[in-house]
C-alpha cells in the first residue's frame, strides 16, 4: 500500500514569499541589522549551529550556539554594547544561497532549506578573509502578510575540524 | 641568549617578566613539544570516554597524534603510527576496534601496541617483532582523568599534581557517587594564537572587567559576576592562587553566598540532587560542596577545569591553538541538572560564546602585536601582597598576576633541569 504523504508543496506565490524572506534574513545578518533582524524572530525562537554533523542532540551533546528566543536576546544585546569584541568592529561579510528548497509543513508553517556560504573579513585580529560553507534549515511561519521565524538551524561544514571565533549572526 | 639550552628559553624568564619570544619562536615552540608535551604529564582524555574495551579516541600529545584505548581493563596510549613506515593507523575520531590495522602494508596492532600481525611474513622472516610495536606513553589516572607522558622517568601523576589535586576532588565531589563524565561531544575553537596565551589566561582574573565589559552589560549579573565586575578593586571577594608545579586557579566560591549559586539557580532549584548529595556525604559536607561549587583551575600544561566545562588546550603551531571543550556532567545526578550545566556551558565558552570568543581575539592581537613588535612583557602585578599558604600555595587579590608569575616559573625550570 502507499502510504498517503501530506502535500508538502507550495505555491508559486508561496515560493516567492518565503525565497524572500530568507534573502532578506541574510541581508540583516550580513549587515549587521541587528534590530531588524530581531524584529523577523518569533517569540519560540531556537537558534541553533550544532557542534557535530553526526545525528546531534541539542541536549546531549554541546552546540556552538543553541540560543533560545531569550539568550538570543541576550546575544544581540551583547553585539549591540560595541565592546563584544569578537564583533567589535562588526566584520564585513556577504553570504551565498543557493539549492532552496521550501516546503509546507501545516497550515502557515514551512521549511526552507539552502547551502549557503559566507565570505567574513574578520577584521577583530587576524584580517583574513574566513569561508563559512554550511546549511541552512529555517522554519517559518505565516505572520500577518508575512512570516516569523521559529526555528534557524545552520549546519557549518568546518565545524569537526575547528572554527576560529564566530560573533556574528551566522 | 644564555647559552644554557640551545635556544636560551631561561634567559626570556625573569621573575616578574617574560620576552615575547616565547611565544613567537619557532624554535622555542618545536622544543616545548619536546621538554613539555613529551616529558611531562599531558592530559589527554576522561575515561568515560572509553567505557569499553577496544573503544578508542584520537587525541594529541602536542603536536604528536596519539590513540587512547581501552584495552583489557587499563587505558593505553600509543603514537597514531605505524611503526613500518609511518602511516597515520587510525583515522576516525572516536570507535571501537578489536586490533589497529594499517592501511598501508597490513600491519596489524593489539589495543596495547604489540605487533600482532605481518601480511606475507616470509618476506620479514628476520624481524623481531617484539621490538616493532608501536611507540607507547606511559599512563596514569586520577578520579577518571586520564594522563600520559613519553617520559619513562617522569614523577608519579599524583605528585605532579600536587595541590591541584584538590581541584579535581572538588569537581568530582559535585556528583552524588563523586564521579564526572563527558558526553561523545567536543566543541573545538581555533585560537589564532600561542598555546600559553590561552593557558595563561585561564586564571589570569585582571582581564575579566575589560575582555568581557559586553557580557557583564547584557546579563542580569548575579553571584561571582557581579562580584567581580563591579569595578571595585576591595570589593572583590574570589581570589588567584599559584598552586605549584605551573597549576593555577581563581577561586569563586567566597563570592557565593548560597549553595547552587555557582549554577545561576536557586538552592532548592533539584531538590532530589540535594538529598543524593546530603545522603552521600551529609548535610554539613554537601551543603559547603554545593555553595563551593566546581573548580576554576588550570593544570599544566593543558587541562582547565572550567567550572561546569573540561577544556583541552591543544597547540597546532607556534601562532595557532585549539581550544577543546566539552559539558562536565555529574554523573548520576538528575538530567534537568546535567541539562543546565550544559546550557551554562555553552554561555561561556566555544567560537559564539558570551566569553571565549572575545578571549581569542584579545590573544590572537597579542600575538600579532609581539610577533612584528618583541618586547619584555610586565607581570608585576600584586607580588608586594600575596601570601604564602598552607601547601605552599601563593594567594592574591583576584586580578593579581600571582597565577602567571607561577606558570612562568615553574615553565622556566623546565628548560634548566
Amino acid at each position: 500500500m502507499d502510504q498517503i504523504m501530506p502535500d508538502t508543496t507550495v505555491t508559486e506565490a508561496e515560493y516567492r514569499a518565503l525565497s524572500d524572506f530568507v534573502y532578506l534574513e541574510c541581508q540583516l545578518a550580513d549587515e549587521g541589522r541587528w534590530d531588524e533582524w530581531e524584529d523577523l524572530l518569533a517569540d519560540d525562537m531556537h537558534y541553533w549551529v550544532p557542534a557535530t554533523l553526526d545525528a546531534p542532540d541539542p541536549d546531549r551533546d554541546v552546540s556552538i550556539i543553541n540560543d533560545n528566543r531569550s539568550r538570543l536576546a541576550t546575544r544581540l544585546k551583547q553585539l549591540r554594547t560595541g565592546t563584544r569584541l569578537a564583533q567589535a568592529p562588526k566584520s564585513a561579510m556577504r553570504r551565498l544561497i543557493s539549492n532552496l528548497v521550501v516546503r509546507r509543513e501545516g497550515d502557515g508553517e514551512y521549511t526552507a532549506e539552502a547551502n549557503f556560504v559566507i565570505y567574513e573579513l574578520q577584521s577583530q585580529s587576524t584580517m583574513t578573509l574566513n569561508q563559512w560553507p554550511g546549511r541552512v534549515i529555517y522554519h517559518l511561519r505565516s505572520k500577518g502578510a508575512g512570516f516569523e521565524m521559529a526555528r534557524k538551524r545552520v549546519d557549518l561544514v568546518a565545524v569537526a575540524g575547528g572554527i576560529p571565533s564566530l560573533g556574528f549572526i551566522v | 641568549m644564555d647559552g644554557s639550552t640551545p635556544f636560551g628559553i631561561p634567559s626570556l624568564i625573569k621573575k616578574d617578566s617574560i620576552h615575547s619570544e616565547v611565544y613567537t619562536d619557532h624554535e622555542i615552540f618545536a622544543e616545548e613539544m619536546k621538554v613539555i608535551f613529551e616529558r611531562t604529564w599531558v592530559f589527554v582524555a576522561h575515561a568515560s570516554e572509553v567505557p569499553k574495551r577496544g573503544d578508542y579516541l584520537r587525541r594529541s600529545m602536542g603536536v604528536e597524534p596519539v590513540i587512547v584505548v581501552r584495552g583489557r581493563d587499563e587505558i593505553h596510549v600509543v603514537a597514531n603510527r605505524c611503526s613500518h613506515r609511518g602511516n597515520l593507523l587510525c583515522m576516525p575520531e572516536r570507535g571501537t576496534k578489536r586490533s589497529f590495522a594499517c592501511q598501508y602494508h597490513g600491519w596489524v596492532f593489539g589495543l596495547n601496541g604489540d605487533l600482532l600481525d605481518i601480511p606475507f611474513p616470509e618476506g620479514c622472516a628476520g624481524l623481531d617483532r617484539s621490538e616493532r610495536g608501536l611507540k607507547t606513553a606511559r599512563v596514569e589516572t586520577y578520579r577518571g582523568f586520564v594522563f600520559a607522558t613519553f617520559n619513562r622517568d617522569a614523577p608519579p601523576l599524583e605528585e605532579h599534581l600536587g595541590e591541584a589535586r584538590a581541584a579535581l576532588d572538588r569537581a568530582c565531589n559535585l556528583s552524588p557517587t563523586g564521579e564526572v563524565e563527558i558526553g561523545r561531544t567536543w566543541v573545538r575553537h581555533l585560537f589564532k594564537a600561542n598555546w600559553k596565551m590561552l593557558s595563561e589566561n585561564e586564571a589570569d582574573g585582571y582581564h575579566v572587567t575589560f575582555v568581557h565589559d559586553s557580557f557583564a552589560k547584557a546579563i542580569n549579573r548575579e553571584g561571582k559576576y557581579e562580584n567581580v565586575l563591579q569595578g571595585e578593586e576591595d570589593g572583590v571577594q574570589a581570589v588567584c592562587r599559584y598552586l605549584g608545579n605551573g597549576h593555577t586557579e581563581l577561586d569563586y566560591a567566597l563570592t557565593y553566598r548560597h549553595p547552587m549559586e555557582w549554577l545561576g539557580v536557586k538552592e532548592d532549584r533539584y531538590p532530589d540532587y540535594v538529598q543524593q548529595m546530603e545522603d552521600a556525604y551529609g548535610s554539613e559536607d554537601a551543603e559547603a560542596i554545593m555553595r563551593n561549587g566546581p573548580p576554576h583551575t588550570f593544570i599544566f600544561p593543558n587541562l582547565f577545569l572550567a567550572e561546569t566545562c573540561l577544556v583541552m588546550i591543544q597547540p597546532v603551531s607556534v601562532g595557532e591553538t585549539m581550544n577543546w571543550h566539552t559539558p562536565l556532567y555529574l554523573k548520576d545526578a538528575p538530567d534537568a541538572l546535567n541539562r543546565r550545566i550544559l546550557r551554562q556551558g555553552e554561555v561561556a565558552l566555544g567560537p559564539s560564546a558570551f566569553l571565549t570568543a572575545d578571549d581569542a581575539v584579545i590573544a590572537e592581537r597579542q600575538w600579532r602585536a609581539v610577533k612584528g613588535s618583541p618586547a619584555w612583557l610586565d607581570l608585576t602585578r600584586g607580588g608586594d601582597r600575596e601570601t604564602v599558604r598552607d601547601g605552599g600555595i601563593l594567594q592574591s587579590h583576584y586580578t593579581d598576576e600571582t597565577s602567571n608569575r607561577g606558570f612562568w616559573q615553574h615553565y622556566r625550570s623546565l628548560f634548566t633541569e
